[in-house]
């Protein structure tokens, strides 16, 4: 079959499954079985065809378009640094040849509205970015929905939810919502699926919408916490500024280009043959500015990227499952993807500005991490630091290196967050500084949560092997390195990438000494500890693998290729321009940083950052060579500082919280002082205008009715006295009647004679 | 008001002409109606009927009379006979029928005073 | 000055007496009280009337107006009285102050009528004294459909006349109807009657006839009829 059909049609099916589940489950999920217990085989089962579909696309797609190594050998280093020189100043880099475009299939399923130019559809953009992220998406979304069948099974029965007091003193007690969890995650992926199968702006709106309000569903899900509640609520109220300035940049592109559909944005921005970006006759340089910042203000949100991180780590009061899939492994991935998806419209200013929101994202992020104590806000921060990584190495024109990472992480977050699950779960707390020793006592997870900590470090044997994080880090190093040489100006970003290497293996070293090594610090918590049953076990295996050999290229094949298949026209070639920060940037053609020097450098700096922060981590938490307390009491300020989040909270809290709360007592008291009084002031008027009007109406109305019925009333019965019943009466009124009538007449003609 | 209050009744005096029967049956009907009028009995009402029946009668007999009419004036000619046929023929009916009334009455309420049949008074 | 008896006319004084017996009788008619005698006065106006068609010259209406009415219906009026004339009935005296009103009220009557007979001129004109061919064969052809009479004078050349056959059946069928009718209301009903014929049989005092008489009715309304039926 012609796969400009059937990959829509795998596709398509593979998204619309898990809406099905979810349907099945909102109708019948409390009768599937005791307490619902069979919501989970059915949306397991949902998901595993999603997988089904997803790996049988794959394969559509590989046998139509075979992964090749990339071939840009045609022109070299030479030639990118003459294009920097011709067109300096300019929005735009060109570079005067043609570039073949990827291979996209493009369509519409449904249009919902088309006048003019303008078109809203349902539509599909296919491509190898698309394919895997599917396969991706199904994949960690099947290892969590097995894993969560184990892990919410407190939810098959009644549950006494401790953290909740109520003001009787005792704890709530409420029926289990076992079907409810993965009625949500069902939407979830369905939502997540049309995300990244969007063919247009719009449809991606949509579902970035739809996936805030799973997400909403999900983080407060234990909703009668107040923390959970608060946490939902912070998280979708967070995203909707973020989708502020996603509207503006909609309305920017739409009101410029008139439409939304990718494969025309393209075109209109980077029009063939030699697809380099150029500012379309309707926009304007500020024009595209805006609209690429908008676009990434939306995901900034969905990111969690500077400055709307904060959501991120309070909605791990989900739970965990929800925290592996929604909140490291593909919801905040999908302001990623977004960026990558939409990367061929923007141009360098914004292209910098994000590479600078994910420098300073990347940096907070893992500074935090640095001191928390919470296993999964340490995951979570770790989360936004890596998202950060990822805005960083797509805003220096690492195309595939960002997605690359992006795909890598998903692989390693979900698998750590899965393991701190498993703790949890075993420890029921949170708090690292009880935990300690587990690993003799749970050791299928210590050691599963080290392959993923030794991932996320990007370990492995510089120049030879490596796990996941170790491909997609180095190339991320490697684009920033080459960028910075290119931008002297902006070789902070180099460093914020190296920095936040050294941190990134501190605190993910921290937490795994702290949570498995060493005595436990907590004996209470150390012997009710158990390894988790199989069913959660067995998703941590499989996932380890893939966090180990994802990064891998066997052959031709890897991710990292696959995604250069996708690669958007024309951003192979680097790009120069820039006009709103006053200066001219170059962003160096990706495959000019697998260049030998750069990226032997970078590996090194990766190698070298990481195994100082590893060693770092146990001088401090493995030997205790040096005490954390006394690092605290040394380090004080710095460590109120990052204990305290850097007070982002409370700075928000005192520039939008507070305020907003003060307008809003103010605009209640107007409302209660001024409208208030106004309309009950109406209400008196109108209810004393009713009073008169009632008296006119009972008064006059009603007694000039009453005054016709009496009246009638009376002459009936005055008449009813003619009704004798007297034949001899009527008689003489017909003869008296007769003689009046004549005498009336013949009076009348003789008047009118007269007259 | 002088066709009112002077009557000609000298014309009574001259040759008998329509005009007198006319008086001869007005005599008939408003005697009849005093009839209807005055009489209790049941009867008598009925026999008051019959005599304006007979006025009437008296009128059309003369309007249909060539005899009474003078030369040249239009008469009902033998039409007025055959209504007055017609109206003796229905007076012998309407008699039959009222008399059985009255004698059903007389058999429900053992009276034949009209005063008495006012069972349907509002 | 006598005049001679052939100069009387004695068409005017044929119509007189008549008249004055019609007229007579009737005013009797309406003063008398015993329903009997009313008959009497009733019969006596009637024939009197036959005899003033005869002198309008409508010989058969007058024949018809002797043989029905006073053969035929005059006959069942005098049986009606027969059946109904028990003491109490035979003659129910009225107020004085309804003879009164029916008084005024029927010389209103006739002052009206007799305005509006006297204020024709055509009327008043002397008769024609024109002897006129015997009605009974163009009346029988008359309402077998057929005119043979001459056109009345002055009538339109051209009108056509027609005759009376349908107007005739009609009435026939309507006798026959009324027969009918009047046979099955005055049947005697058994059920109802008792009340009526133990009333007539028995001998009982007036008020206790009253009394009999008056079921379901008020006592007071039974008593005025007493009062005003008991002479």
């Amino acid at each position: 079959m012609d796969p400009a059909v059937r990959l829509p049609l795998l596709l398509g099916l593979a998204w619309l499954v898990p809406l099905a589940s979810f349907v099945a489950i909102l109708f019948f999920g409390p009768r599937m079985g005791k307490h619902g217990k069979n919501a989970a085989w059915v949306a397991t089962a949902a998901i595993v065809t999603s997988l089904m579909l997803s790996l049988m696309a794959a394969g559509t797609w590989l046998a139509v378009h075979p992964v090749t190594a990339p071939a840009h050998g045609h022109h070299g280093d030479a030639h990118a640094a003459a294009g920097q020189d011709e067109h300096g100043g300019h929005a735009a880099g060109h570079h005067g040849h043609a570039a073949d475009a990827p291979p996209a299939y493009s369509g519409d399923w449904y249009t919902l509205y088309q006048g003019g130019k303008l078109k809203l559809s349902i539509g599909w953009y296919i491509d190898s970015l698309t394919v895997l992220m599917f396969v991706v998406v199904a994949f960690i979304a099947t290892c969590i929905h097995v894993y969560a069948s184990g892990y919410m099974h407190d939810e098959l029965h009644d549950v006494t939810d401790h953290e909740v007091h109520l003001s009787t003193g005792g704890h709530l007690h409420r029926p289990g919502r076992f079907p409810r969890f993965f009625q949500a995650l069902s939407l979830f992926c369905f939502s997540m699926f049309g995300i990244v199968i969007a063919g247009n702006l719009a449809m991606v709106f949509v579902f970035w919408e739809l996936v805030g309000i799973c997400s909403w569903f999900l983080i407060g899900f234990y909703y009668e916490r107040k923390s959970a509640s608060n946490a939902a609520n912070k998280a979708f109220i967070v995203n909707r500024v973020g989708d502020f300035g996603m509207l503006i940049g909609l309305m920017a592109l739409w009101g410029a280009l008139g439409t939304l559909q990718f494969t025309d944005m393209f075109a209109a921005v980077r029009p063939a043959p030699d697809h380099a970006l150029v500012v379309p006759a309707s926009m304007t340089n500020w024009l595209l500015f805006i609209a690429g910042v908008g676009i990434f203000c939306g995901c900034v949100g969905k990111s969690a990227q500077f400055p709307l991180f904060v959501w991120l780590p309070d909605a791990m009061e989900g739970p965990t499952p929800v925290s592996a899939l929604v909140h490291s492994a593909t919801m905040v991935a999908a302001g990623v993807y977004l960026v990558g998806r939409f990367f061929p419209v923007l141009s360098p200013d914004v292209l910098l500005v994000i590479a600078y929101t994910g420098a300073i994202t990347l940096f907070i992020a893992a500074t935090i991490a640095l001191v928390a104590n919470d296993i999964k806000r340490v995951l979570a921060y770790s989360t936004v630091s890596q998202l950060g990584y990822m805005m960083l190495a797509l805003g220096v024109g690492g195309w595939v290196a960002g997605l690359f990472h992006l795909v890598t992480h998903a692989f390693f977050k979900s698998l750590l967050f899965l393991c701190s699950g498993s703790v949890i779960h075993a420890c029921h707390t949170n708090d690292m500084r009880k935990m300690g020793g587990l690993a003799r006592v749970m050791p299928w997870t210590a050691y599963t949560m080290l392959v993923g900590c030794l991932a996320i470090i990007g370990a492995g044997i510089p120049f030879v092997i490596g796990l996941s994080g170790y491909y997609s880090k180095d190339s991320i190093l490697a684009q920033a390195l080459s960028f910075a040489q290119a931008n002297p100006r902006h070789s902070v970003l180099f460093y914020a990438v190296a920095g936040g290497a050294a941190l990134t293996a501190f605190y993910m070293f921290r937490l795994w000494f702290m949570t498995f090594a060493g005595e436990p610090r907590d004996h209470h918590v150390h012997e009710h500890a158990h390894e988790s049953p199989t069913v959660m076990v067995a998703p941590l295996v499989v996932l380890s693998v893939l966090a180990v050999a994802a990064g891998w290229t066997i052959g031709t094949f890897g991710i990292a290729n696959l995604l250069e298949q996708a690669r958007p026209a024309g951003t192979a070639e680097g790009l120069t321009g820039g006009f709103a920060f006053g200066q001219t940037l170059t962003y160096p053609a990706e495959h000019l940083s697998h260049a030998e020097a750069i990226h032997r450098a970078a590996t090194w700096t990766a190698f070298g950052t990481a195994l100082a922060g590893v060693a770092l981590a146990a001088v401090m938490y493995l030997w205790r060579l040096v005490s954390p307390d006394v690092v605290a009491t040394i380090f004080r300020p710095v460590y109120a500082f990052l204990a305290g989040r850097w007070y982002f909270d409370e700075l928000y809290k005192a520039i939008f919280v507070v305020p907003a709360l003060g307008i809003a007592q103010l605009a209640s008291g107007a409302d209660r002082g001024i409208i208030d009084r106004i309309i009950d002031g109406l209400a008196w008027t109108a209810r004393g205008l009713a009073g008169i009007d009632a008296w006119i109406d009972r008064t006059l109305v009603d007694g000039l009715v009453n005054a016709t019925a009496n009246a009638t009333w009376n002459a009936g019965i005055a008449l009813k006295r003619l009704q004798t019943g007297r034949l001899r009466q009527y008689v003489v009124f017909i003869a008296l009647a007769t003689v009046a009538l004549f005498v009336l007449a013949s009076l009348f003609m003789r008047v009118s004679h007269a007259g | 008001m002088t066709g009112l209050t002077v009557l000609p009744l000298a014309t009574l005096v001259g040759p008998v002409s329509v005009a007198h029967y006319l008086v001869v049956g007005a005599v008939l009907f408003v005697a009849g109606v005093a009839c209807m009028a005055v009489k209790r009995n049941a009867l008598g009402v009925l026999m008051g009927i019959e005599l304006v029946l007979n006025g009437a009668n008296v009128n059309f007999v003369a309007f249909a009379s060539p005899y009474l009419q003078a030369d040249g004036a239009r008469s009902l000619g033998l039409d007025g006979q055959i209504i007055a046929l017609f109206v003796i023929l229905l007076a012998a009916a309407e008699a039959a029928v009222a008399l059985a009334i009255t004698l059903n009455f007389y058999n429900n309420h053992a009276t034949v005073d009209v005063d008495r049949a006012d069972d349907l008074k509002g | 000055m006598i005049p001679t008896l052939a100069a009387i006319d004695w068409h005017a004084v044929f119509f007189l007496l008549f008249a004055a017996v019609a007229c007579g009788g009737a005013i009797a008619v309406v003063a008398a009280d015993n329903v009997v005698r009313m008959a009497l006065y009733l019969v006596l106006s009637l024939g009197a009337t036959a005899g003033l068609f005869f002198l309008a010259g409508a010989e058969f209406v007058g024949a018809m107006q002797l043989m029905i009415y006073v053969g035929g219906t005059l006959v069942l009026l005098v049986f009606g009285v027969m059946l109904t004339a028990q003491a109490p009935f035979v003659s129910i005296k009225t107020t004085a102050g309804d003879r009164a009103l029916a008084t005024i009220v029927g010389l209103g009557l006739f002052g009206l009528l007799v305005t509006a007979g006297l204020s024709v001129e055509a009327w008043r004109q002397p008769g024609s004294h024109r002897l006129t061919e015997p009605a009974a064969t163009p009346i029988g052809m008359a309402l077998v459909g057929v005119r043979v009479d001459a056109p009345p004078a002055n009538a339109p050349a051209a009108a056509v006349r027609s005759g009376y056959l349908l107007p005739f059946e009609i009435v026939s069928v309507h006798l026959l109807v009324v027969l009918v009718g009047a046979a099955y209301l005055a049947r005697a009903k058994r059920r109802k009657t008792p009340r009526a014929i133990e009333v007539a049989a028995s001998a009982e005092p007036p008020t206790a006839v009253a009394e009999h008489a008056a079921i379901g009715r008020s006592a007071g309304r039974a008593a005025s009829v007493l009062t005003g039926g008991s002479v």
